[in-house]
């Protein structure tokens, strides 16, 4: 895997993006929790180059600050894809980066062949609010993204440090450590607030039966910050998908079951 | 120096084990627990508290604007303003103030803050609060991570609005107009004075000096840890040239009383309803993402004042509320000192006194008020006399010092 920093619309952006593996190229666009080269990528890198870029807020991507709504976002990678080049190539996308993936193959149909959305944003069901991610405490959140809430990943998160209660000290390499994680936290959590803020619905029922690809609907049997049933109400609305909802996984069913999701997107791209 | 009374209509009549029973006051209290019958009776008492501090002698009357909670119930802090602005004749009428990033058109603020200043002949302040989280992001579900721009672009239209004479075009990020042309204007000239409540963060110090508005750091945390975030205030302030007192406010709560046993019988039990109940958030509203920009986060982590406010969940007794200086209750002469260290040590021009807080009820409410109208304040206004007030509407009144207390009227 390689990362490099790729600059858009003449510097505006640089945004890191990740790349690996062999064959015709892959889109991934990352969730909520951020980009890492996980053991997902790294099964679909089999038999693709997988492009995984990192969303101007996160990480070291900048440029967040010129990306108002949901349709600059949406340009933004627009340009970004003419910049690396890449046109008729399969799009996946988990979470807010599902959200994204919908609102690109919506927006310009014939330039993506194939669309993987894994638990994505952008619907709301009143009967069924997708979880307030923004308030809930950080044990609620554990609970929500993962099946197996004693994993080291679910206790990791379940037990993170909070900006308003946590002491540093910020003379210690582990004080840093803490600022560091806080300041990024606060960056990537807020430029998911400018998608999903108060209610994750930006109009993407009204553009959704615009995605007439081969298409797959992906969604964790326990994924409690998006309800599965929302499984259902995405496929409706596009023309060509199927759903597949697996269990043992919850919102973050890429990194829980990578290797049942890999076999399902390598499913998707055979049709 | 000005002391105002700083009014927030509490909802007074919470049950006992409301901390027990419930995760906030704000943003989803039960609406269970809102009985109308009690509301009314609150907003009538607390226009006549506000009315008699006038009529006392307190310089000004300070009220403020929340949403969805049993904390204050002054979604429009303008209507109480406008029942004041008759009810009064010369203090300040001081909103404090109306969160600018939440009204779409902003001009609303421009045109309210303009008809209180014509009724009230010039007495209004214009507060500028961002606001809180529970407010703006959760009652108002306006975009935390966009609030501060937000808010940065309706108080520069409000602002123009205001000054200048032509009719304009505003093309703005989150508000376009294509006339904007007030009817009516304020009367003070250029316009009212500009106060900005806050709670700390340093894009508003920075915003206060830039453009002269007042800062005035509302917490409740009392005196103790006040110092800190004024002192970053005054630092920021003095590099820029500025060390005139009245640029800041402070908020303090106070109760006076003859003796420590009158203090504890009639004061001790409201104070707690105010520090356990009043101020009992479920953290998840207090401080969602981009509300806090990363300098605020940093320079917080830095300084180690992280849990501001009441980040902790154990409940506090009246003794130790004063201990931590969140209420300096005493007798007149105590309290007065201790205001006055307050004043000195924070370097603060206007002093903004809670009388009524938590479950207060009216008599002692307007007891707290007189005692500290007329045997507090007159021995405090000597205080920073050789500085000059920019801050102040153009026609409030200016009272005396030490000598002339006010008369009590009749009850």
């Amino acid at each position: 895997m390689k990362e490099r920093s790729v600059s858009v619309r003449n510097g505006d952006f640089q945004v890191d993006v990740l790349e690996g593996g062999s064959g015709d190229p892959l889109l991934y666009l990352h969730g909520v929790a951020g980009l890492e080269w996980t053991p997902l990528l790294e099964g679909l890198a089999n038999g693709h180059t997988v492009i995984a870029p990192r969303t101007p807020g996160f990480g070291e991507s900048t440029g967040t600050e010129k990306l108002h709504d949901i349709h600059d976002l949406t340009f933004f990678y627009l340009d970004l894809l003419d910049e690396l080049g890449l046109d008729n190539l399969p799009i996946v996308g988990h979470s807010l980066g599902g959200m994204f993936a919908a609102e690109l193959a919506a927006t310009q149909p014939a330039r993506f062949s194939h669309v993987a959305l894994a638990a994505p944003f952008g619907l709301w069901n009143d009967a069924s609010p997708v979880i307030d991610l923004f308030s809930v405490s950080l044990p609620e959140l554990a609970a929500a993204m993962y099946a197996d809430v004693k994993s080291e990943v679910a206790v990791a998160i379940a037990t993170a440090p909070q900006a308003r209660m946590t002491e540093v000290d910020p003379a210690t390499d582990a004080g840093q450590a803490t600022i560091g994680y806080l300041v990024e936290r606060s960056k990537s959590m807020s430029t998911a607030a400018k998608y999903l803020w108060p209610i994750p619905n930006r109009g993407l029922s009204k553009r959704l039966h615009r995605v007439r690809q081969p298409a797959l609907v992906i969604w964790g049997e326990s994924d409690g910050i998006i309800p599965p049933g929302y499984a259902e109400r995405f496929a409706s609305q596009m023309p060509n998908a199927a759903v597949h909802v697996v269990p043992d996984a919850a919102h973050m069913v890429v990194d829980e079951q990578p290797n049942h999701v890999v076999g399902l997107i390598e499913s998707l791209l055979a049709r | 120096m000005k002391i105002e009374m700083f009014h927030l209509c509490p909802y007074r009549d919470l049950p006992e084990d409301f901390r027990e029973k419930n995760r906030s006051v704000w943003v989803d209290v039960p609406r269970s627990l809102f009985d109308a019958e009690i509301a009314s009776r609150t907003y009538n008492e607390t226009l006549d508290e506000l009315k008699y501090a006038a009529e006392v002698g307190y310089d000004g009357i300070c009220v403020n604007e929340h949403h969805q909670n049993a904390y204050g119930l002054m979604p429009s802090p303008n209507l109480m303003g406008s029942v004041m602005a008759r009810e009064t004749k010369d203090v300040a009428i001081i909103i404090m103030g109306n969160s600018i990033a939440l009204y779409d058109p902003p001009i609303r603020v421009a045109e309210e803050f303009a008809m209180l200043d014509c009724i009230s002949g010039g007495r209004l302040v214009a507060g500028f609060p961002v606001g809180s989280a529970m407010d703006t992001a959760y009652g108002y579900g306006s975009n935390p991570s966009q609030l501060r721009e937000k808010y940065a672009e309706a108080e520069e239209l409000i602002l123009r609005a205001w000054e200048e004479e032509e009719v304009f075009s505003f093309d703005g990020k989150y508000t376009q107009l294509r006339y904007v042309n007030l009817w009516p204007r304020p009367l003070q000239k250029p316009r009212p004075p500009v106060w900005v409540p806050g709670a700390g963060s340093i894009e508003t110090w920075n915003t206060c000096i830039d453009k002269g508005h007042l800062y005035a750091y509302l917490s409740y945390s009392g005196y103790k840890r006040g110092k800190q975030v004024m002192d970053g205030f005054w630092k920021v302030a003095n590099a820029a040239g500025v060390d005139n007192p009245y640029h800041a406010g402070f908020l303090q709560l106070v109760c006076v009383a003859d003796n420590e046993q009158e203090l504890h019988d009639k004061y001790a039990a409201h104070t707690e309803y105010f520090f356990n109940k009043m101020l009992h958030i479920y953290p998840g509203f207090a401080d969602p993402p981009g509300y806090r920009t990363i300098d605020t986060i940093k320079a917080g982590l830095m300084a180690q004042t992280t849990s501001f406010g009441r980040a902790d969940t154990k409940e506090l007794s009246f003794d130790e509320l004063r201990e931590a200086g969140n209420v300096v209750a005493g007798t007149p002469s105590q309290v007065t000192e201790q205001l006055e260290q307050v004043s000195k040590d924070l370097r603060i021009g206007h002093l903004m006194l809670l009388n009524q807080f938590g479950s207060i009820p009216h008599e002692l409410a307007k007891e707290n008020i007189r005692r500290t109208a007329q045997e507090v304040i007159p021995n405090l206004r000597h205080l920073w006399s050789e500085y000059e007030d920019h801050w102040w509407p153009q026609n409030a009144i200016v009272r005396g010092g030490v000598s002339a207390p006010a008369a009590t009227p009749a009850d």
